[in-house]
């Protein structure tokens, strides 16, 4: 269980603020709270209670990009969350409170707690079900595109242009595989929350 | 005249892995110079760190867990090079 307090949760910057201070891929997080909707249904779960959120994030990790706007876009609709952002390098005495399996920095980390300051959930990095599906779909890519190889080799043995087309091919995996992210990122938050 | 020898790193450029590249590249010009025939990098993604000395791959992410050690890739260099 983390240890934070309401005076180090308040050094943490606003949802608009983390945007000012972002010196790249503001676009895909743009991109994002344009592209996720929310039912009164979805929102509706994180009005019941007044949470505190403490995030962690870097502005150039895709997961973070991909995730921390569906939970501003949520915030922005139910005003009793109460959003702060930390960046991950500038705040380790946070980060390490929650590492993924205990060793890795993994984010976004997207920590709730109640008024009293009580840790009701934490989500990190993307649901499990997201890594299950592009692992998915991974395979298929490599199993209809056999220069590919292995999906399993170091891939800087593969020469350039099938480097590059490969790489083109993960992009338009990872597109595809949006709007189902964003729906589970909804639900695994929304699960965190009904603890409360 | 001796035989060249390729080091190649490939990273994860959505993980924020710069400085460790950085950090190994500039480890590997410093202690090897011009005795090494070119240093590549390759900026990859899902979560790669991998390092191959000539036709070696020292290290893998994947398969070894974490960064490597610089002592051991250079040890590999070493060896390569002596061969």
């Amino acid at each position: 269980m983390s240890t934070v307090t309401e005076q180090r949760f308040r050094q943490g910057m606003t949802f608009p603020e983390w945007k000012d201070s972002m010196t790249r891929n503001r676009d895909m997080v743009e991109a994002q709270e344009r592209r996720i909707t929310l039912t009164p249904e979805q929102i509706a779960p994180f009005r019941k209670k007044p949470l505190h959120v403490l995030a962690i994030g870097a502005d150039w990790c895709p997961d973070v990009y991909g995730n921390l706007p569906v939970l501003a876009r949520i915030a922005a609709a139910a005003p009793e969350l109460d959003l702060r952002v930390f960046d991950r390098d500038r705040n380790p005495d946070l980060m390490d409170q929650y590492l993924k399996e205990g060793k890795f920095r993994s984010i976004p980390v997207m920590a709730f707690f109640d008024r009293d300051w009580r840790e009701v959930g934490v989500f990190i990095e993307r649901p499990a079900s997201v890594t299950a599906l592009r692992a998915e779909k991974r395979r298929e890519i490599f199993a209809s595109h056999p220069e590919f190889g292995s999906p399993d080799a170091p891939v800087d043995q593969l020469p350039e242009d099938v480097r590059a087309r490969l790489m083109d091919e993960l992009g338009k995996m990872r597109e595809s595989t949006m709007d189902f992210a964003n729906a589970e990122v909804v639900r695994e938050l929304t699960t965190i929350v009904e603890k409360a | 005249m001796s035989r060249p020898l390729r080091v190649r790193i490939t990273y994860c450029a959505e993980c924020g892995y710069e400085p460790q590249t950085l950090e190994l590249t500039g480890g590997l010009m410093r202690e090897f110079g011009h005795r090494l025939s070119a240093i590549e990098i390759i900026p990859w993604a899902e979560g790669t760190f991998d390092v191959r000395v000539g036709d070696e791959l020292v290290h893998s992410m994947a398969r070894d867990g974490g960064f490597p050690e610089l002592e051991m890739v250079y040890a590999a260099v070493r060896t390569q090079l002596a061969a």
